[in-house]
């Protein structure tokens, strides 16, 4: 049997051990294959692929041109195939963000990253939060509703349409803490340090999506 | 609702946890990797570990306990102890640190949080403060508390977020150790003065303690000694402060 191709991207956004460890825990013993990409890659040669990220999202988008991986994974994604994008991995999915200087995005799914409004508020939003469905999934968000996750962040998915967000969290204000649209999805937290919680999600990813 | 973090932290020598530091009576608690291992299992929210004695030779063993650790547990883990340029902490975020906690090497250098924070992003930045009242005044020691700087707490609290911090391990050497409860008072005044996430550290020695802690409004909550002797699991913490109405991961 043809094994499936997952592939990892390292846009030297924070450190990849830890979601590619939890991968190669999922895919053992099972018909899949992990490649890193790190670089211009062929778009069809991929049946899923994950994004994650930390920091800034100009920083991403720039390691990303630099990487010469934007062109491939905009194809990728117009052809709605299937993708996962962690933390900046799922705000560059948007127009643009507003983070240290206004950057274009990938454009997939309309709306902005901004700062949470609430000047009041401890920032990043670092802890474990909850999740709340907004959509109906069965792929990712029903198994997970009303349960917790790893967050650190201090921008957020606005100006989104309500079809694109499959569940919501409360830190002062609601906000999309899962983004869908067709077979693109977008998580706001770390699901690779979200515990089983985290774990179970990227094996509903990895083999339901 | 965002919950309140409990955050056990392994004082480490190489790969084995130890208690206290006094370094004339170091008791050894454990294997560092099986303890991570233990508390992730075990409902800890963030894990904390620092090396407390960062001689060239030790750090070699320790930045490999930091590589097992990371291989084995799926929860944020925070790293310090003897950090002191952006070198330190690209190898220990390498090695799989999710943060890195920077002390004694920010109040003698502060741009280095600012070039950290640049390079690596505000998230994985940790200050870690050790406070400790000195002549009617909050000042910040280094050194265990052996040494008494310039630094006025809050406003060096006030500083460390301005150039970058993504936040504040705030210990009160007045309080810790000693198994009285953290120092609620000047906990108070720093999350009173900064937007950051703080930590709460140093003197938690039963359940209220925590409780106290929470009412600083601390987003988390670190303790040793209660842990490591066994005395509370994660848990029987958890469960305590749910029925106090803290909000909490169960």
């Amino acid at each position: 049997m043809k094994k499936k191709v997952i592939g990892l991207i390292d846009g030297q956004s924070g450190n990849i051990g830890s979601i590619n460890k939890a991968i190669k825990d999922i895919i053992k013993g099972r018909p899949y294959r992990l490649k890193i990409i790190k670089g211009h890659f062929n778009h069809s040669s991929f049946d899923k692929i994950i994004l994650p990220g930390q920091g800034a999202y100009a920083t991403l988008m720039s390691n990303l041109k630099k990487l010469k991986i934007i062109k491939p994974l905009k194809e990728y994604l117009e052809n709605n195939s299937s993708y996962l994008g962690i933390c900046v991995g799922m705000q560059i999915l948007s127009d643009w963000g507003y983070e240290d200087k206004i950057t274009r995005g990938l454009g997939v799914i309309s709306g902005d990253i901004k700062k949470f409004r609430n000047k009041k508020l401890i920032i990043p939003h670092m802890g474990w939060n909850t999740i709340n469905l907004n959509n109906d999934d069965t792929i990712i968000a029903n198994s997970f509703d009303k349960k917790d996750f790893y967050f650190v962040h201090s921008y957020i998915f606005q100006n989104i349409k309500k079809s694109n967000v499959l569940a919501f969290t409360l830190y002062g204000q609601k906000f999309p803490s899962i983004v869908k649209k067709g077979n693109i999805y977008g998580v706001q937290f770390h699901p690779e340090k979200s515990h089983r919680q985290g774990l179970n999600l990227i094996k509903n990813y990895i083999l339901k999506a | 609702m965002l919950k309140t973090r409990i955050i056990p932290c392994l004082d480490v020598i190489k790969n084995k946890v130890v208690k206290g530091v006094n370094f004339k009576n170091i008791r050894v608690m454990g294997n560092a990797v099986e303890m991570a291992k233990y508390y992730s299992l075990s409902g800890a929210d963030e894990l904390c570990m620092l090396d407390i004695n960062a001689s060239y030779q030790n750090r070699k063993t320790f930045i490999k306990t930091v590589e097992s650790i990371a291989k084995v547990i799926n929860i944020p883990l925070t790293v310090g102890g003897g950090v002191s340029d952006l070198r330190d902490i690209t190898d220990l975020l390498n090695a799989g640190a999710d943060k890195v906690s920077i002390n004694s090497a920010a109040v003698k250098n502060p741009k280095l949080i600012r070039q950290a924070s640049l390079r690596h992003g505000s998230q994985c930045i940790v200050v870690a403060i050790d406070g400790k009242r000195y002549k009617n005044k909050m000042k910040v020691v280094i050194k265990g508390g052996r040494e008494i700087t310039k630094n006025e707490l809050i406003t060096w609290a006030k500083q460390v977020q301005s150039l970058g911090a993504g936040e504040i391990l705030m210990t009160s050497m007045d309080t810790d150790g000693v198994q009285n409860g953290f120092d609620s008072n000047m906990l108070k005044k720093v999350t009173g003065s900064v937007s950051i996430p703080v930590i709460a550290s140093g003197g938690v020695g039963n359940l209220e303690h925590f409780y106290l802690g929470y009412l600083t409004k601390s987003t988390g909550l670190l303790a040793a000694s209660v842990f490591h002797s066994g005395k509370y699991k994660i848990k029987t913490v958890k469960k305590y402060l749910s029925r106090k109405g803290v909000p909490v991961r169960i």
